[in-house]
């Protein structure tokens, strides 16, 4: 475990300096997001000049769950997004194959590596956003809720990670997999809504099957209704459960990787 | 080291024929042909041995690289590398091998070499001490000292050729596999990296298996090849041993005065052998390693020859032969 905690300080010095390096792309990066940011926190705004309860949840709670998804995203961009962009990359072309025959886990290696410094500042202003959300929140949040929501979030990334996966993995099959990563950042916008607008059924399945809704709508809920052992032992068992299912996909793939011709 | 049994990998390949309505076709209904990359391969490599994988483009020497080194699973067949089954992806045994691709590139292009050799000390555990009296050593003898802190995509293939194999031996891999790794390179630069694996393994004693189109590389390296046909080993054995079993004849070359080459029966020299050449009193014959002798008294008795000599063909020839389907003659 130390090991891999030594490693990923390597990775983060030398993702910093790299990306340094390219001081147009470090900026524009910057402004693309907090373009996003400002049009997810519209979107609602805008809905709730229309009605004062969305999915149970009034607008300042509606806010504190908009800012904890932008959390979890930007958290994805930066830790997690980079590496996942290369990897169809590197399984068509065959340089998956150096990640191959390392003493280390191949999914850290791949999954790790380069950490996207330039949206490191979107981590800061997403924080920021959160806490500003959290401040203005009219209600008294008890700290163990707090800690609970946060821990939650970023279990949340955790499985934004861990989804993606399943829908990149196929690549070594189907050597082609734009479709499947369109697909996969469409349906993430379902995760992006509370969770109660949702009817009993696709709940359900929000929760079980697809659990898109497990990573920053039931956190929320952690915060607002307390850490309930019901929702907390759901989130934390469903994630793991995906991630360990991911883990098994992941070497099961790798049987049938046939790299590429020199 | 590695021992290889009747490994064997088939790839099952979509066969589509040209044209948008084959295109659309292929959408609902595919056609599929299983292509024998490696159809069967046993051999062995044992300690401080380098061997040559040799065959034409296709022939399956990569494939036979990325299973030894567990990239690739095999469909049917053993392996044991160092004791280990290469594709358990073992820690303790990838802590160990170690591959090079003359045509893919490991080391992180937007990093100095220096960085990247930190991060692969991190990943191998390699003990600091002997990290860095291993990067001086290599680098020293690659005359790369100067490069170590410029940014890998900045550097020319030969100087960027070279820090990959820094970076491949820096833990001290007891098996390295070399998938070309003087291609493209400049003769200075293929020399170069000839004499520092020659140099490693002397300091070593690893098992490697070298896979080049460069006959020098062959030469100078490898004592034992292997030619690889269509996915089937056709040779395994010394290098210089090819020449007496694929070609039991010598070449005989003959040079007379230009008057005298005039004067030559055409039908006596094919009595004596295959004339492979005869131009401007030079005349080169393709003649039985036991009839050699003889045939070179008889020509110096019945010509006034200004020189003669007799060799072995070009192993790059045999080779050739091999690989293009000739048989090893019935002796």
């Amino acid at each position: 475990m130390i090991r891999y905690l030594r490693l990923y300080r390597q990775f983060l010095s030398f993702s910093f300096s790299k990306s340094l390096e390219y001081r147009l792309d470090f900026w524009f990066r910057i402004i693309m997001d907090c373009i996003f940011y400002v049009v997810e926190i519209a979107f609602f705004m805008v809905i709730y000049q229309h009605t004062e309860i969305l999915g149970e949840w009034n607008f300042d709670q509606t806010l504190v769950f908009v800012c904890g998804f932008l959390l979890v995203d930007a958290i994805h961009m930066t830790v997690f997004s980079n590496n996942l962009w290369w990897l169809p990359i590197y399984v068509n072309k065959g340089d998956l194959d150096y990640y191959l025959v390392r003493p280390v886990s191949s999914l850290f290696f791949l999954s790790l590596r380069d950490f996207a410094a330039n949206s490191f500042l979107n981590l800061v202003i997403a924080s920021g956003l959160l806490g500003w959300s959290l401040m203005r929140y009219p209600e008294p949040i008890p700290t163990t809720n707090l800690l609970w929501y946060l821990f939650l979030l970023l279990n949340g990334a955790l499985l934004h990670y861990t989804l993606q996966m399943f829908f990149l993995i196929p690549v070594i099959w189907l050597h082609s997999n734009r479709g499947l990563t369109n697909a996969f950042f469409s349906t993430t916008k379902l995760g992006e809504r509370p969770d109660k607008i949702y009817p009993k059924w696709t709940r359900r399945i929000l929760l079980f099957v697809f659990p898109l809704l497990l990573m920053a709508a039931i956190p929320a809920r952690v915060l607002f209704e307390g850490p309930s052992l019901e929702l907390v032992a759901l989130t934390l068992g469903i994630s793991a459960v995906f991630f360990l299912l991911m883990v098994s996909f992941w070497n099961f793939a790798l049987r049938h990787y046939s790299s590429a011709s020199s | 080291m590695i021992e290889v049994k009747n490994l064997r990998k088939v790839f099952r390949i979509h066969q589509k024929p040209p044209g948008l309505l084959a295109s659309i076709r292929s959408l609902f209904h595919r056609q599929y042909v299983d292509k024998v990359a490696v159809a069967g391969a046993d051999f062995s490599v044992g300690e401080g041995e380098i061997v040559g994988m040799i065959g034409a483009n296709g022939a399956g020497k990569t494939t036979l690289v990325k299973m030894l080194s567990g990239i690739v699973h095999p469909t049917s067949g053993e392996a044991r590398v160092l004791g280990y089954n290469p594709w358990e992806k073992h820690n303790d045994l990838r802590r160990q091998i170690s591959l090079i691709m003359g045509q893919k590139a490991q080391l992180w292009w937007d990093l100095p070499g220096a960085d990247c050799f930190e991060l692969l000390r991190e990943i191998y555990q390699i003990p600091r001490p002997e990290y860095e009296s291993n990067l001086k050593r290599l680098t020293e003898m690659l005359q790369v000292e100067d490069e170590l802190n410029t940014q890998i995509r900045r550097l020319s293939l030969g100087e960027r050729m070279k820090m990959e194999l820094i970076a491949a031996l820096l833990h001290s891999p007891r098996v390295v596999y070399l998938d070309e790794p003087t291609i493209g390179l400049d003769i200075t630069t293929q020399k170069a990296v000839r004499d520092f694996l020659l140099s490693y393994r002397q300091d070593h004693a690893p098992a490697m298996i070298l896979t080049s189109h460069y006959m020098e590389d062959i030469e100078r390296l490898c004592e034992r090849i292997i030619i690889i046909r269509e996915g089937e080993l056709v040779y395994d054995g010394n290098l210089q041993r090819v020449i007496h079993e694929y070609a039991p004849y010598k070449q005989l070359t003959v040079h007379l005065n230009r008057a005298e080459t005039a004067a030559v029966d055409k039908d006596y020299l094919d009595r004596i052998g295959e004339v492979m050449e005869e131009q401007a009193g030079t005349i080169v014959l393709r003649i039985p390693r036991n009839q050699v002798t003889s045939a070179a008294a008889e020509i110096l008795r019945k010509f006034s020859v200004q020189d003669l000599s007799i060799a072995d063909p070009e192993i790059s020839e045999i080779i050739e032969l091999i690989m293009g389907g000739k048989e090893k003659p019935q002796t």
